[in-house]
C-alpha cells in the first residue's frame, strides 16, 4: 500500500530577493513534507526566513531554487490562476493581523471566499452557520470586525481560512497581536481544528503555541536547524 | 457578494470620502455636460431660428451671408424667373433698413426695418392686432412692430409712427404687434410690404432685394432646390440651412466650440485625475487587506473587477448627478450669455440634446475605465509575499 501524497513538499528550496544593496538569501535549501493531517511549528528569530518559508508553503511565492509540490504538483509549473485557485480551494490562511475586511460583518466575512469559490447559496448559509459555531462566535455573526475584540477576530479569520474546507492551514504568528490568554484560546482553537483533519503549519514566536504541534521545526538564517521535535516521539 | 456589492461596501466604509469623490465628479461632470451642450447649442439654436421661418433656402447676391453683402438687382424679374422654377415653392424678396423714427411727441430713435411681401410667411408672428394689408399707395402704408418697439414708443394698432430721416418723412399705420425671429433683446424692429419700404427709404433703389426666402417643396428637398437655383442663375447664390450653418460653424461660431472644446478637455482631465486618486489612496490604504485577499486566493481579476466596479460607482454616482447640476447650471450661463448685445432673443447657447447626454455617458464609462486603470495596475500587480511581509513589520 503507497504512502499518502504529501500536501507540500518542499525539496531544498532557496528564495532569494533582489535587494538594491543586493541580493537577499531568505532561504537555503530547505526541504519539508507536510502530510495530510500534520500539526506544525516553525519558530526562529526574526528574519530568518519563516514567513518565507510559510509563503512557499501556501503557493503566494515561488521558490527561486529547489522544487516545491503541492498534493504532488509541482508548483513552479503553475500559472499565478492556478495557484489562486490553489490556495482558493486547498489552503487556508490566517495571519498576525487578521485582514478581515472592516466593513463586512463577521458571517460576510466567512461568506465572501465561499462565494468566490462558487459554491452556491444555500450551501455557503449553511457552511457559514456552522463554522461560525465552531469557533463560539454564532452569535457575533452581525457584528464588524470593529465591534469583536482582537481574539474573536481572529477566531472569525479562522473560520474565513477554513470556509472551503481546506486541506491544508497556515497561520503567521497567529497570536502576535493577542494577550497570553486568548493566545491559549486560539491555540485550542488550532487544536480541534487539526484533530478534525485539517494539517496546519503555524509560524510562531509563542513557545505555548508551538508547543501544542506535535512537529516542531526551528530556522536559523533561512535553513531548518535540525533536528525537528517530534512530541511523543 | 458581486464586485457591484463588494464596491459599494468598500465606498461606504469611509463614506466622507465617497460623499466628496462623488460632489467631485457630480461638479466637473456638469461642467463637462454644458461643454457639450455648449459647443453644438448655438448651431442647433440657430437652426431652430431659421428653420421657423418656414424657407429652408437663402439666396444673395454673393458669397456673402444673408444681410452682410450687396443686393440682388432686378429683384422682381429674378423673383419670378425663380418662381417659376417646379422645384421651388414660393421665393419672397426681403429688404433691409435702418430709419430714425418719431413717434408722435416722442424723441427720435432707431428702428431696423424689414420690407417683405403679404404673401409672406414665417418672417415673423403676429402677436396682436391685424398683419400687413397690401400697399395701395394712398394713405399710410401699414406697418407691424416688434414689443419692444411697441413700448419703447408706446405703440399699438391703429399707433402712427413717423419715420424721421427721410427728406419728406412719411407716416406709417400700425397694424399690429409681431415678434421676430431674430430680434435681439431691446431691439427695435418693424416690418413693412416692399411698396412700404419704399416709401420709407425713398433714396434706396427700388427693383432690389438683400435676400431671397426660398421655399422647397414639401418632399422634394432642400438640395433639390438649391441646386435647380444654381442651374437657372448660376449669378446668384443659394445656401442651404445646412451651408449656412456650416459657415458659421466655421467662423462666427467656432469660438464657442474651441472655448468648449478646452473647457471640456480640462473638466474630463480633472474628473479622471479626482477618481484616479481617490481609487489609488484607497488602494494604497488597504494594500495589506488586498494582499490577504490575493493570499487567500482572490484572483487579479476579482479584484480588477472590484475596483473597476468602484470606479463605475464613483463616476457613474457623480455623473447621474452631474446631468440635472449641468441643466441647472447651463441655463443660469446661458441667461448670462443671452445678454450680450445684437443676439437674437430666441438663441440659446447652451441647448440639451440627446446626443450631448449620450456622449456623456460614453465619457463616464471610458472615465471610469481610465481612472480605474491604474490602481487597477497597483492592486493586481501587488507582490503578495512582499507586501504581508512589509505591513507585519510595519
Amino acid at each position: 500500500m503507497s504512502a499518502p501524497v504529501a500536501i507540500v513538499e518542499a525539496r531544498g528550496v532557496g528564495k532569494v530577493y533582489p535587494m538594491p544593496a543586493g541580493p537577499v538569501e531568505a532561504l537555503r535549501d530547505v526541504s519539508l513534507t507536510v502530510a495530510p493531517g500534520e500539526y506544525v511549528a516553525i519558530s526562529g528569530p526574526s528574519g530568518c526566513g519563516k514567513s518565507t518559508l510559510l509563503h512557499l508553503l501556501g503557493c503566494v511565492d515561488t521558490p527561486t531554487a529547489g522544487s516545491l509540490l503541492f498534493e504532488g504538483h509541482p508548483v513552479r509549473a503553475m500559472g499565478e490562476e492556478e495557484r489562486s485557485r490553489i490556495r482558493l480551494r486547498r489552503i487556508g490562511f490566517v495571519f498576525q493581523r487578521f485582514y478581515l475586511l472592516p466593513m463586512l460583518t463577521a458571517w460576510e466575512n466567512v461568506e465572501l471566499v465561499q462565494s468566490e469559490a462558487g459554491m452556491p447559496a444555500a450551501e455557503r448559509r449553511a457552511r457559514t452557520r456552522e463554522l461560525l459555531e465552531y469557533v463560539g462566535l454564532g452569535e457575533r455573526a452581525g457584528h464588524r470586525p470593529s465591534q469583536l475584540s482582537g481574539g474573536e477576530m481572529q477566531r472569525v479569520a479562522i473560520a474565513r481560512a477554513l470556509a472551503n474546507r481546506p486541506g491544508l492551514l497556515l497561520a503567521d504568528e497567529p497570536t502576535g497581536e493577542l494577550d497570553d490568554e486568548t493566545g491559549e484560546q486560539i491555540g485550542d482553537l488550532f487544536d480541534r481544528v487539526n484533530a478534525d483533519g485539517t494539517a496546519l503549519v503555524i509560524v510562531t514566536h509563542n513557545p505555548a503555541l508551538a508547543a501544542r504541534a506535535r512537529r516542531r521545526l526551528a530556522m536559523r538564517s533561512g535553513r531548518l536547524a535540525a533536528p525537528s521535535v517530534v512530541a511523543g516521539s | 457578494m458581486s464586485p457591484l456589492q463588494f464596491a459599494w461596501r468598500s465606498l461606504s466604509r469611509q463614506p466622507a470620502r465617497a460623499v466628496l469623490g462623488l460632489t467631485g465628479v457630480a461638479v466637473v461632470g456638469a461642467l463637462l455636460f454644458d461643454m457639450l451642450m455648449l459647443s453644438r447649442g448655438l448651431i442647433v439654436s440657430f437652426r431652430d431660428l431659421l428653420e421657423s421661418t418656414g424657407f429652408d433656402v437663402r439666396v444673395t447676391a454673393t458669397e456673402a451671408l444673408p444681410g452682410m453683402g450687396p443686393s440682388v438687382s432686378e429683384a422682381a424679374a429674378t423673383v419670378e424667373a425663380l418662381r417659376r422654377l417646379p422645384e421651388l415653392a414660393a421665393v419672397v424678396p426681403v429688404r433691409f433698413g435702418v430709419a430714425a423714427v418719431e413717434a408722435l411727441g416722442k424723441k427720435t430713435e432707431e428702428v431696423a426695418i424689414i420690407g417683405s411681401e403679404t404673401r409672406r410667411r414665417g418672417e415673423w408672428r403676429l402677436v396682436q392686432g391685424a398683419d400687413l394689408a397690401e400697399d395701395s399707395g394712398a394713405g399710410r402704408p401699414d406697418m407691424v412692430v416688434n414689443r419692444t418697439f411697441a413700448r419703447d414708443q408706446g405703440l399699438g394698432p391703429g399707433s402712427i409712427v413717423r419715420l424721421a430721416s427721410t427728406l419728406t418723412p412719411r407716416e406709417f399705420r400700425v397694424s399690429g404687434i409681431v415678434e421676430f425671429p431674430f430680434e435681439a433683446s431691446g431691439e427695435r424692429m418693424a416690418g413693412v410690404t416692399l411698396n412700404g419700404f419704399t416709401r420709407a427709404f425713398p433714396a434706396a433703389r427700388r427693383d432690389e432685394a438683400d435676400l431671397l426666402l426660398v421655399a422647397s417643396p414639401p418632399g422634394m428637398g432642400t438640395e433639390t432646390a438649391v441646386s435647380a437655383i444654381r442651374r437657372a442663375r448660376p449669378d446668384l447664390h443659394a445656401f442651404s440651412i445646412d451651408e449656412v450653418l456650416e459657415r458659421l460653424r466655421q467662423a462666427e461660431f467656432s469660438y464657442f466650440r474651441q472655448v468648449s472644446f478646452v473647457l471640456a478637455t480640462i473638466a474630463s482631465f480633472f474628473a479622471l485625475l479626482l477618481v484616479t486618486t481617490l481609487l489609488t489612496v484607497s488602494v494604497n490604504q488597504r494594500l495589506g487587506e488586498v494582499a490577504a485577499l490575493r493570499a487567500l486566493g482572490f484572483s487579479r481579476r476579482r479584484i480588477t473587477l472590484d475596483l473597476l466596479a468602484e470606479s463605475a460607482l464613483l463616476v457613474g454616482g457623480g455623473g447621474i448627478v452631474a446631468v440635472p447640476l449641468g441643466l441647472l447650471l447651463a441655463h443660469g450661463l446661458d441667461s448670462i450669455l443671452r445678454q450680450m448685445p445684437d443676439l437674437p432673443s430666441r438663441l440659446h447657447f447652451f441647448v440639451f440634446e440627446p446626443r450631448a447626454l449620450a456622449i456623456h455617458l460614453a465619457f463616464l464609462v471610458l472615465a471610469a475605465l481610465v481612472a480605474a486603470a491604474y490602481p487597477v495596475i497597483l492592486a493586481a500587480r501587488l507582490p503578495i509575499a512582499a507586501t504581508l511581509r512589509k505591513e507585519s513589520i510595519s
